[in-house]
């Protein structure tokens, strides 16, 4: 092609009579010789193209319902003892492809205490509102209907399933009961937009509101231990008047009450012992928890 | 049910999404090794056998395990439930039926069973009482601002416990009715010995019973065989009905008609009711959720709708009430091949028996006004012989049914008080052909396809409730989708399996519409209509232009709706003159588009895993326990704003997924 350019435009330099008949051909076959005028698009393909998404219909009233009602079920249980949270996966390898079983598993069991972001990693205030993620299922803090497990399940059902070591402890005491959720309501888009409308309901309790979050922040500023410890949660979560609030917090005394406290933040940072047991492999979590 | 990558996949993120990852790695293992022992999953996953214990234990609890122990053996060996799996993926659709046919607190109920698993009663109880206790405390505390505290339980008999925040449950015998009700319904049924064992290992336990019981020198011989069949059958069964131990208890001892009364009683007067009439069940039970039951409920809200898009909403709403009184006693489904083929004795395989007009009148709201959607027409346009035409036996492809004609028919229009019922009887026994004829309109009301009349006489418009009723009724009847079966005079009933091909045959029809538009659909159809074609013989049929054709055929085999088939004129095989048949396998479609159902599912939960990633600063900071519930308060704008979006997304793709769940229930559940 270049080369066949290259001659072109030396013909057309020369002026010339043909010398042969390729050139000519060359000469006249080639459009942009004999129009002068055309103007070539010289721009490159549209890369992305509009195209006409199909986009769903929009929830109807029933739909809008099951939705949350499933969304309210995950959010309680992922509040259960049952659940856990810690995610040993790494993300940055995720995406990548894998052969095989055994590559599969290298890809969980990342997150440990030596994968940890060093600049996240350092304590922080904001440290002590974070909820500890959980390696293993509590499973000793309920009961269970233990003749409907095979046998080699007992003892971890009991939460004694316990590495075979001298050193470890026993946290658990105190009678075994099934925790009901107190999460009841999950917070959708529209209602995280529209908080007014909530509030408009209890208008009259909006003072009222307000009155308590007073005295919860004055407690706060005092330095009173109670503001996340679960014992003035009932007043503080119902204080706020939106029945959305009642999550965590009041969540944390149905622990409390069972698991001595383990999810008291502020304990965690204040009992320096305990940091040994944060996910040591995922093995050591359960005498903490 | 089958498990292909797609389910094992789907089945291990919705298990990651609501138990966490550590039982879903253990899930996708099982699914993808088949039964396994502790130490093979540690193999496989690579994990400590402490932390497969934990994770199989979850897993137990919430009923997504079958396990075997043979005897004196120390291991036991797991095995994935795939169905309860897969069944996560419809809390959402169960709970709000269960929210609302019975009730929030029925909700609240099912979804502490949901939630916990496999559940003692005694536990469940303890564990409501404590709710309840707690909030009986925190009432006073909070006692100054009365609407803020907890609201006031059942024996303060106030009128508040409409209002978000207080227990749902009153009392633990308010829970004992609650439980009632739902047992009674099948919803929940009991745990048992044999609830973990797989199906085949069941079978097989029953076979080797049987086997030692009734064969012990072997089975011969064909007559032999058919009792061998049936003693398993039934060995089965009895399996089977185990569950429902709780249920028949119940029956026992009382009448549900009597807790009914009771129970319209405490939803008028919230505060004390006598809930001491209904039997407290035993607290050593296990109970746990029954999804079967549950999804013939969901397949009657399936079928409502349906019948409410083809028809309209009042006939729709009949036809509700009509499924609700019909399977009341249907445990499944679909029955089981083994289970269910020679019950000659068993109700289940005889169909979901009948019901009364009567019957549905009497469980009709008053407030539904009856005489819409139905039409009038002119009583010569009306062939009553053929509307109210009484088909006593499911239709059937194998043998030709005689449509037997029934004189008590002549006692159904008595509803009409007519005089011209004694000469329509008359004409019953004379004919049978449906006839168009001037003189055996029975006021001409009978016009189930609604025809806008206005000369109607004034007679004929103040129809009483029950001829109204039963007009909707023969709309369904003569409808093509076959909602309905008329199977005796005034005793309706409906053929499931008909009816659900129907809205198989429409959703996948929507599919192909959706995908091919409607030229595709229409060529779809003259194939289903006349078998396989011929390539050259098909634009002659189908009346279009070859090439156009052609490329339209081949745009629907690469989506897998239509397959071609090449069959060679003679032994050299000459591709120039050898027929090309073109067909539509319907159930290879449905295969199909179930696959593509599953991946399109795995895909949704995926891209929001994806949009976790991405926003996942955000969403850390949502999760700290002084920002949750007042994100709007604490996060910044442009953070807040991220989260709102990410909601949204959220839900978004849920209910994407449900709704592709739905099309997945139709093409093979329900």
């Amino acid at each position: 092609m270049s080369g066949r350019g290259g001659r072109g435009g030396r013909g057309r330099g020369g002026r010339g009579p043909p010398t042969n008949g390729r050139r000519a051909v060359a000469q006249n076959s080639v459009p942009w010789t004999m129009d002068s005028d055309i103007v070539l698009d010289g721009k490159p393909s549209e890369q992305f193209p509009p195209y006409n998404v199909p986009k769903a219909p929009i929830l109807t009233k029933t739909e809008e319902k099951q939705v949350s009602c499933f969304l309210l079920f995950r959010e309680q249980c992922q509040d259960s003892p049952l659940y856990t949270q810690a995610r040993s996966r790494a993300q940055a390898s995720s995406t990548a492809r894998t052969y095989g079983q055994e590559q599969i598993n290298k890809r969980y069991g990342q997150v440990t205490k030596a994968t940890v972001d060093p600049f996240t990693a350092v304590p922080m205030y904001s440290h002590k509102f974070r909820k500890l993620p959980r390696t293993l299922p509590d499973l000793g803090s309920r009961p269970f209907a233990k003749e409907f497990f095979p046998p080699e399940l007992h003892s971890t059902l009991d939460g004694d399933d316990e590495l075979a070591g001298p050193g470890t402890k026993r946290r658990r005491v105190g009678p075994k009961t099934l925790g009901l959720s107190n999460i009841t309501s999950y917070k959708t888009a529209e209602e995280l937009f529209l908080p007014d409308t909530q509030q408009a309901d209890s208008g009259a309790n909006l003072n009222k509101a307000l009155e308590l979050l007073n005295t919860v922040e004055k407690q706060n500023e005092d330095g009173k231990e109670a503001y996340l410890s679960g014992e003035d949660d009932d007043d503080w979560v119902r204080g706020n008047g939106d029945e959305d609030e009642d999550g965590d917090v009041e969540e944390d005394d149905v622990y409390d009450d069972e698991s001595g406290d383990d999810y008291n933040a502020e304990q965690y940072f204040d009992g320096n012992q305990d940091d040994e047991d944060y996910d040591e492999g995922g093995d050591d979590g359960e005498g903490f928890f | 049910m089958l498990v292909t990558k797609p389910i094992a996949e789907l089945c291990a993120l919705l298990i990651d999404e609501l138990h966490g990852e550590l039982p879903s790695r253990i899930f996708a293992m099982l699914l993808s090794k088949g039964r396994s022992t502790v130490p093979q999953l540690s193999q496989y996953t690579s994990m400590t056998p402490r932390q497969v214990r934990h994770g199989l234990a979850v897993l137990q609890q919430h009923n997504l395990l079958f396990y075997h122990v043979d005897p004196g053996a120390e291991l036991a060996f797991y095995e994935a439930n795939p169905d309860h799996a897969y069944n996560l993926v419809r809390t959402g659709k169960i709970l709000e039926m269960i929210d609302t046919t019975f009730g929030a607190p029925a909700k609240d109920v099912m979804q502490s069973l949901l939630l916990s698993g496999q559940t003692r009663i005694s536990d469940l109880v303890a564990a409501y009482q404590e709710k309840i206790e707690q909030a009986n405390k925190s009432a006073p505390g909070v006692g100054d601002d009365g609407d803020f505290g907890a609201e006031p339980n059942g024996a303060d008999g106030d009128s508040q416990s409409t209002k978000s925040g207080g227990p749902l449950v009153k009392s633990t015998a308010h829970l004992n009715t609650i439980l009632c009700r739902l047992v009674e319904a099948e919803l929940i049924d009991v745990v048992h010995a044999k609830s973990f064992e797989s199906s085949e290992d069941i079978l097989k336990t029953v076979e080797k019973e049987v086997m030692a019981k009734y064969f012990p020198g072997g089975v011969k011989g064909n007559k032999a065989k058919a009792e061998f069949q049936e003693r398993i059958a039934e060995g089965l069964r009895k399996v089977r009905g185990e569950s429902k131990s709780l249920k028949r208890k119940l029956e026992q001892n009382g009448t549900a008609a009597k807790r009914r009364r009771l129970l319209s009683g405490i939803s008028a007067v919230n505060g004390v009711h006598d809930e001491d009439m209904d039997p407290a069940l035993d607290p050593r039970q296990v109970i746990r959720i029954n999804y079967e039951k549950c999804l013939v409920d969901l397949r009657n809200r399936r079928l409502v709708q349906y019948a409410s898009d083809m028809i309209g909403e009042t006939t729709a709403y009949v036809y509700g009430v009509l499924l609700k009184l019909l399977t009341k006693d249907l445990p499944r489904c679909r029955s089981d091949p083994v289970m269910d083929a020679e019950g000659d004795n068993e109700e289940s395989e005889k169909g979901p028996g009948s019901v009364t007009t009567e019957q549905i009148l009497d469980n009709l709201k008053t407030s539904v006004d009856l005489s819409l959607g139905i039409g009038k027409a002119e009583r010569r346009h009306i062939s009553s012989t053929a509307a109210e035409k009484i088909e006593s036996f499911p239709p059937k492809k194998k043998r030709f049914i005689e449509e037997t004609e029934v004189d008590g028919e002549a006692s159904a229009d008595e509803d009409e008080g007519d005089d011209e019922s004694s000469e329509e009887s008359d004409y019953d026994s004379d004919y049978k052909a449906p006839a168009t004829n001037g003189t055996n309109g029975v006021n001409g009301t009978n016009g189930t396809r609604v025809k806008f009349e206005e000369a109607a006489a004034p007679k004929e418009r103040r129809m009483d409730r029950p001829s109204m009723l039963r007009q909707h009724l023969l709309i369904l009847a003569e409808s093509t989708q076959r909602f309905v079966r008329h199977c005796g005079s005034n005793e309706w009933t409906v053929d499931f399996i008909p009816v659900m091909d129907s809205l198989r045959e429409a959703e996948l029809d929507s599919v192909i519409e959706r995908t091919c538009g409607r030229q595709g659909l229409r060529l779809v159809r003259i194939l289903r209509a006349k078998g396989k074609l011929d390539e050259k013989a098909l634009p002659n049929v189908a009346l279009m232009r070859k090439p156009e054709l052609q490329q339209k055929m081949l745009e629907m085999q690469t989506a897998g709706f239509v397959s071609v088939q090449e069959v060679p004129r003679d032994l050299k095989a000459d591709v120039k003159k050898s027929f090309f048949l073109w067909f539509c396998d319907v159930d290879r479609s449905y295969n199909r588009l179930l696959d593509t159902s599953y991946r399109t599912m795995v895909h949704c939960v995926q891209v929001l895993e994806a949009l976790r990633q991405k926003e996942r600063d955000v969403l850390e900071t949502t999760k700290r326990t002084d920002v949750r519930g007042r994100e709007k308060d604490t996060m910044r704008k442009s953070y807040y704003e991220r989260y709102s979006r990410f909601l949204d997304c959220e839900r978004k793709l849920f209910a994407q997924v449900m709704r592709v769940d739905d099309l997945v229930s139709v093409l093979r559940d329900f």
